[in-house]
């Protein structure tokens, strides 16, 4: 039997920064909001309402309880049809579900305030035409609760061992001793490490569980110890083999699937009632998200709008024009059911070398910018100059889109530390090789793991501007886009249900989706792996177009 | 009646949300309901002297368990291989832990159980075991015992969870609303495979049975819970085409099976006296009484349901510092 026990990094309701793992967690970050007044013990139950709207809240619920027990028949509908948002926000959801119902007419005296006390009394002056639904009778003392419950979610591990397998156990122990030999500079005693790792791998079982995924760590810190960290030959595969690679992963596990349905799912909802519209793909590669979005476009009530798609993508070495081509076949299927469709390829080796007048945004069309997993690799800074995040986030805000789509993978790689990072990675990337046993698909299989091994290398093995698989978590990026001018779009209970029902078509037993403060994850267990979110300017009266 | 405020709106967003899930036809939105549980993640890095990390234990039916173990001061968070450490102690209780939910909601992960496993930890000293369980409609009786029970096994055999003193994993089990129900049936269980229990702890137990009790009258949709509902969780629960009088819903009823003669553990039962189903948990205190099992009932008379999800209350602080009297009496 596996043992296999999983966490999550990085915040998911603190905003907390993700610190080394062997560090005390930080205190309780400020979020946007004023965090003093938030009630304490309902934040340690999942929910952010402020202490002193916390009456306001309790008449809401009363309100909505008196509705529902009026209406069944609104309250069938309620429970089948209305989309939910971001449930920690616990006063808004009470609000969205209240304005769902027709104002009763005003029962006299929901709430009585006594001044003296100030403590409130339901009256019970109102009944129902049911005579058998119960009359509610509750005081309630105000308190206020000065507990300050400290939230937990700071950096968490992930781990996988082989439970009967002691030799699993031992090697995990020597990846850790090797790591932190390479982050000391003790280059002669990794190397020693290496040498009995490679001996211990022969009795272990490397077909799957952590043998497995050991064998790529010791490999990823073979490269570094022995060829630096300039990235050899890793990130030398070619654009075709690593599109070929990426075609697999696809194939194998759902995490690409998901990110694809997801920000599809979103950016049709942000074009609805929109004849202009125009996508940016910040990583093309064989457009596989886009038959989805253009049949659904395709099937919209009120017609299909012109859609315009901008794919960037690597320049292809060998004079062949793979953009062209992809975009060929897209026009195609968007023919076939009638989309208007225009496509334009955007050949740039890196994403920063984009400028945004290369996209050619018309002022009026609506756009959108979709990101899977390409923003983390504008990470890499050089202080000397502008970040790239920084330059490229800037630029998306001047096209002013009406959605931006970000998907990352839920890790934290991207911290200094050497040995954190590692740390990070080995568990990180267990728990996906775990969730890739249940897939039994082969090639796909076999390829997907040599993309994920090619990421394992590049974290372990890489520094500088050659590392480029720099995860942050998405309490990292919730931040970083705040401050950078985006506000959140949440997703809604309509694309988790969405979500959760694809999951079951697509994939093995094990994989979950969960809502995250507005955005969705995807995981293995209980451990998410992959953050989708959506994102809008927040607007500041002007636009800016590119010269 | 008094109700701290955020209790109170804490309670009723639950019982908003659960409404909202609830379909008359018996089937229930599950979707919405994972959507609308505030979940947390298990931490490896100690918060207040514990750490957690979850753990895949039969890989058939996905069953995971979340465990809480205390940190060692001035240690870091552990390492991988550290997980599984020794515990270190002549007797260190093991309580596996139910969370509660009428068997349809909630999960291991969801956050106020979360914070109760975590409380446990603290005023035990013990390794807490929580047990992420199939629920109704979807799984109904008996995957929720099956499932304790595989979890009980889990722990039994884990030799890093054994006290110094005999070698042996000294269990207690727990749990709240539906999960005190399976506490109960998963302590039977154990008793007569021949495996210890040392304590059972049933907070607000969830049990029933056909016949209208006095306090489900009297109480019916006025702190929170209907009969109504009640009766749905079950009608859920429970195998089709039985009532509740089922040995799972009423363990002392007419189908009840005699815990005379096996060695049932003690037991530490809280009962809030403004729940309309504390009928039925009396009469099962009374069911272990005549089955000469030793038995402890508090009875706190102005609690409602869920007053143990929060520290704002004095029944909270009553009812905590019995659970550590009654483990700590063992060690």
């Amino acid at each position: 039997m596996v043992l296999y026990d999983s966490a999550t990094l990085g915040g998911s309701c603190s905003g907390s920064s993700s610190s080394s793992s062997s560090s005390k967690p930080p205190p309780l970050q400020q979020r946007q909001q004023t965090q003093q007044d938030i009630d304490g013990l309902l934040a340690g139950a999942g929910y952010r309402v402020r202490s002193s709207e916390l009456r306001k809240v309790a008449q809401r619920l009363e309100r909505l309880e008196t509705a529902m027990v009026n209406s069944p028949a609104d309250l069938s509908q309620l429970a089948s049809d209305t989309i939910h948002y971001n449930p920690s926000d616990l006063a808004s959801w009470v609000d969205s579900l209240l304005s769902e119902f027709i104002q009763p007419p005003t029962c006299p005296s929901e709430f009585i305030m006594d001044p003296e006390t100030n403590q409130t009394v339901v009256s019970d002056a109102w009944t129902t035409a049911e005579p058998h639904m119960p009359q509610v009778h509750q005081n309630i003392s105000y308190e206020q609760q000065s507990l300050n419950n400290q939230l937990t979610v700071d950096n968490q591990l992930t781990v996988v061992t082989a439970m009967e397998e002691d030799s699993g156990i031992r090697l995990v122990h020597m990846l850790m001793t090797c790591a932190e030999c390479v982050q000391r500079g003790d280059f002669s005693l990794a190397t020693s490490c290496l040498e009995d790792m490679q001996g211990l791998l022969t009795r272990v079982n490397t077909v799957c569980g952590i043998g497995k995924v050991a064998g790529h760590f010791i490999d990823a810190l073979s490269r570094r110890i022995f060829q630096g960290i300039g990235g050899g030959s890793i990130n030398g595969g070619s654009a075709y083999e690593n599109e070929i690679l990426y075609h697999h992963f696809y194939e194998a596990c759902p995490y690409l699937k998901f990110a694809h349905f997801t920000a599809n799912q979103a950016i049709l909802e942000a074009f609805d009632g929109h004849d202009c519209v125009h996508v940016v793909d910040f990583n093309l590669m064989h457009g596989l998200q886009w038959p989805a979005l253009i049949q659904a476009l395709a099937l919209r009530p009120g017609g299909p709008p012109l859609l315009r798609l901008t794919g960037i993508g690597p320049p292809s070495p060998d004079g062949r024009d793979s953009l062209r081509e992809i975009g060929l076949r897209l026009a195609e299927l968007a023919r076939s059911v009638n989309v208007r469709f225009a496509f334009r390829g955007v050949a740039a080796s890196r994403l920063e070398d984009v400028k945004p007048w290369m996209l050619q945004v018309n002022p009026k069309e609506s756009v959108a910018v979709n990101s899977i997993m390409q923003l983390h690799r504008l990470l890499g800074s050089d202080l000397n100059r502008n970040s790239p995040i920084e330059t490229v986030l800037s630029w998306i805000r001047s096209l002013n889109p009406k959605i931006m789509t970000v998907v990352e993978q839920e890790a934290n790689h991207n911290q200094p530390g050497f040995l954190d990072r590692f740390t990070e990675a080995l568990h990180y990337y267990s728990t996906m090789f775990d969730s890739l046993e249940a897939c039994t698909v082969q090639p796909n299989k076999a390829l997907a793991e040599i993309y994920i091994q090619r990421e394992i290398a590049n974290v372990v093995s890489c520094e500088g501007s050659a590392r480029v698989e720099r995860h942050e978590p998405l309490c990292k990026w919730r931040t970083r886009l705040s401050g950078a001018g985006f506000r959140p779009l949440h997703l809604g209970s309509n694309a988790y249900k969405q979500a959760s029902m694809l999951l079951t078509l697509f994939s093995a037993e094990g994989y979950s989706v969960e809502e995250n403060d507005g955005c969705l994850t995807l995981g293995w267990h209980s451990r998410p792996l992959i953050a989708a979110s959506a994102w809008q300017a927040v607007s500041d009266g002007t636009v800016d177009f590119p010269a | 009646m008094v109700v701290p405020l955020n209790t109170w709106v804490l309670i009723s967003s639950f019982k908003l949300a659960y409404n909202l899930l609830r379909r008359p036809d018996g089937t229930f939105n599950r979707h919405l309901a994972e959507f609308l549980d505030r979940k947390v993640p298990a931490n490896l890095n100690p918060v207040d002297g514990v750490f957690s990390f979850d753990v895949l234990i039969d890989r058939a039916t996905g069953l995971l368990c979340r465990i809480y173990r205390p940190a060692t001061a001035e240690e870091p968070a552990p390492n991988i291989v550290e997980l599984e450490k020794p515990v270190v102690g002549d007797v260190v209780p093991v309580i596996i832990f139910f969370h509660g939910g009428s068997f349809a909601h909630s999960s291991a992960n969801s956050a106020i159980y979360d914070t109760l496993c975590r409380r446990l930890v603290g005023i035990c000293k013990a390794v807490v075991v929580s047990v992420n369980y199939r629920r109704a409609p979807e799984n109904r009786y008996p995957c929720a015992y099956d499932d304790g029970w595989t979890a009980f096994k889990w722990v039994n055999s884990r030799s890093w969870l054994q006290s110094r003193k005999d070698s042996k994993v000294h269990i207690y089990l727990a749990g709240d609303s539906s999960g005190g129900n399976i506490a109960h049936h998963v302590a039977a269980r154990a008793v007569e495979s021949g495996i210890d229990v040392l304590g059972n702890i049933l907070l607000n137990p969830m049990f029933g049975g056909q016949e209208r009790t006095e306090s489900e009258k009297r109480l019916d949709g006025k702190y929170f819970v209907t009969l109504r509902d009640r009766d749905w969780y079950w009608r859920a629960f429970l195998p089709e085409g039985e009532n509740r009088d089922h040995r799972a819903c009423n363990p002392f009823g007419p189908n009840g099976r005699s815990l005379e003669g096996i060695k049932f553990p003690k037991s530490l039962v809280v009962v809030a006296g403004l729940d309309l189903i504390q009928d039925w948990q009396l009469a099962y205190v009374e069911g272990l009484r005549k089955a000469g099992k030793e038995v402890k009932l508090l009875y706190m008379e102005q609690a409602t349901i869920g007053f143990y999800l929060l520290p704002n209350n004095n029944h909270f602080h009553t009812v905590m510092d019995e659970i550590s009297e009654f483990v700590s009496s063992d060690c």
